[in-house]
């Protein structure tokens, strides 16, 4: 069930050049988070009135763990956060990936895109074989590759090859391609990440049902203010935080 | 337990908190994290004759206790509100106050005449600060206003009118009169203020429309006072809002004049802003000894 709760930080550090990982304890629980759902967290400073939706890493009882990379001011403050402060936290939030009707999937990640992705695999490991493809921007930029040991092949790759081999993410799935035979794939990263994903897909005849996360900025986080549309192939706008985050890739437009 | 409820215009209102519209949609999102039906009033998202797309993305941006939005006035047309939303707001025991937007005075008749009867209240939006046509437009200039409100009017037989003004303006007091003698039965202000969020690097404005209406905690010195000016310049009751995200809050607007207030940004820092924000004007009450609300409006001692 959804909820509006004061959530206290438990740790909040870094993992890579500038992305931080903040746990955050909750004073009851809000039933299960599916992977690929989000929550609205505010940045412990009165003066940013808009909170920062942000993908679920783990939720474990009533901690939650999500990732952020520090892009301005609001998340730069909430990095300075020790244990023990205060957070207005919504959640949860969105609707996530289902993965019920598939036992192969293949992961597409870039850079903090993977985070929603981690989430995913946790929860379906025991029914799903992964093959996760995960593209950062260099060495300094990697992380949490321990979260995702749960798959069954794991490729990393940077832009500049300081990690893993040099490439991005669509790249390394589409080499891998006829070997995994994924019947289905998850993905979340940069926009221009998802356009190559589909134009590929496109191109290939759109044989394997794909579902990508989208971000967008955001207000009220719960489907209210309309802040944060995407459009969709038909020509309606969708709202990325109550339609989305994850849609059909041939859904909406990137 | 002080008495909270006001009446505006012969409308009874169980407390005097009221959703701005465009932050509560039609209401059924926040009801999910709480029952609405503790609200005084909910004023819907903008509507138009027709559905509308809206602007391009991102329509959001952020200042130091301001956020800037230009959403365009997405929305699926009054027919649809109509035929889909009308009755769950009114199951929830709240105000309901239409806000609505024409691209001509003959569609502000249109629409007015659509919803005349059905809902408590039609607010009228002559101020949306984010769209070309049927907002600003009409809202800026005294004598607009008082040939818009009066073209409205005339397709309200029931309902009374509510006429939402802009900050983006000359004079307050003029334009606040100007609504009255058109024929306004309420007016509520204020709207956002233009303002721009600038994006250094990239050397583009943040948000896709480039101007957005400014809103939250950081303008409410400006709205207090442009609430207390309107308060003053006109007989008929006057609705106060711009960022109020306190009980205390809404109590100095209610000071300054108003009758009641509008919630809006707050909504989306804390979810459960509105309920608390009552139950924080309760307490306030209680701990002077008040009991009654209506025993402060428009009491403001000046110096």
């Amino acid at each position: 069930m959804m909820k509006d709760l004061k959530a206290i930080v438990k740790s909040n550090a870094p993992v890579a050049e500038n992305i931080f990982m903040l746990t955050v304890t909750l004073p009851e629980s809000v039933g299960i988070i599916r992977g690929g759902q989000f929550v609205n967290i505010s940045t412990g400073d009165g003066a940013h009135l808009l909170r920062r939706p942000l993908g679920v890493v783990k939720a474990e009882g009533n901690d939650i763990t999500v990732c952020y990379q520090i892009k301005g001011d609001g998340t730069r403050n909430l990095s300075t956060l020790k244990d023990g402060a205060e957070l207005n936290i919504l959640l949860p939030l969105g609707n996530g990936f289902m993965l019920d009707a598939y036992k192969n999937v293949a992961v597409i990640g870039g850079g903090v895109g993977v985070f929603p992705l981690i989430a995913t695999i946790r929860e379906y490991c025991n029914t799903v074989n992964f093959h996760s493809y995960i593209g950062f921007r260099n060495k300094s930029a990697v992380c949490l590759l321990g979260e995702l040991e749960k798959s069954k092949t794991l490729k990393v790759v940077t832009d500049d090859g300081s990690y893993g081999g040099r490439g991005n993410a669509v790249e390394a799935y589409f080499a891998d391609a006829e070997n995994i035979k994924a019947d289905a794939i998850i993905a979340c990263g940069p926009p221009i990440m998802l356009k190559a994903l589909k134009q590929k897909l496109s191109a290939c005849g759109n044989k394997i049902p794909c579902f990508v996360s989208l971000e967008e900025r955001m207000a009220c986080g719960l489907g209210a203010c309309l802040v944060c549309v995407c459009k969709k192939q038909d020509g309606d706008n969708a709202r990325v935080c109550k339609d989305g985050p994850v849609f059909d890739i041939n859904e909406v437009e990137l | 337990m002080a008495k909270l409820n006001v009446e505006i215009c012969g409308v009874k209102l169980k407390n005097p908190v009221i959703a701005a519209s465009g932050t509560f949609g039609f209401g059924r999102e926040y009801n999910e994290v709480y029952d609405i039906s503790v609200l005084g009033g909910v004023s819907t998202k903008g509507m138009t004759l027709e559905a509308r797309s809206g602007n391009p993305v991102p329509r959001i941006a952020e200042g130091r206790s301001v956020i800037l939005n230009a959403v365009g006035l997405q929305n699926p047309g009054v027919g649809h509100f109509i035929k889909h939303d009308l009755e769950f707001l009114k199951s929830k025991g709240v105000a309901v106050v239409a806000n609505v937007a024409g691209k001509t005075l003959d569609e502000y008749g249109e629409i007015c005449a659509r919803l005349d009867g059905l809902v408590d209240f039609v607010e009228l939006n002559i101020s949306c600060p984010n769209v070309k046509a049927g907002g600003m437009a009409f809202g800026i200039k005294p004598e607009s206003i008082k040939e818009v409100t009066r073209v409205s009017k005339n397709s309200l037989k029931k309902t009374p009118l509510m006429v939402k003004l802009s900050p983006n303006v000359e004079s307050i007091p003029v334009n606040a009169q100007a609504a009255q003698s058109g024929g306004a039965d309420c007016i509520s202000l204020i709207n956002t203020l233009t303002g721009m969020a600038i994006d250094l690097d990239a050397r583009k404005p943040v948000i896709a429309n480039n101007t957005g209406g400014v809103s939250g905690m950081g303008i409410k010195p400006v709205a207090l006072r442009m609430v207390y000016e309107a308060a003053h310049a006109v007989d008929i009751p006057v609705i106060g809002m711009g960022g109020i995200a306190s009980g205390t809050d809404a109590l100095e607007f209610m000071l300054a004049g108003a009758s009641a207030v509008q919630v809006g940004t707050a909504n989306f820092t804390d979810a459960n802003a509105m309920p608390r924000i009552i139950r924080e004007m309760n307490d306030w009450l209680d701990s002077r000894k008040i009991k009654d609300v209506n025993e402060i409006i428009n009491t403001l001692e000046l110096n």
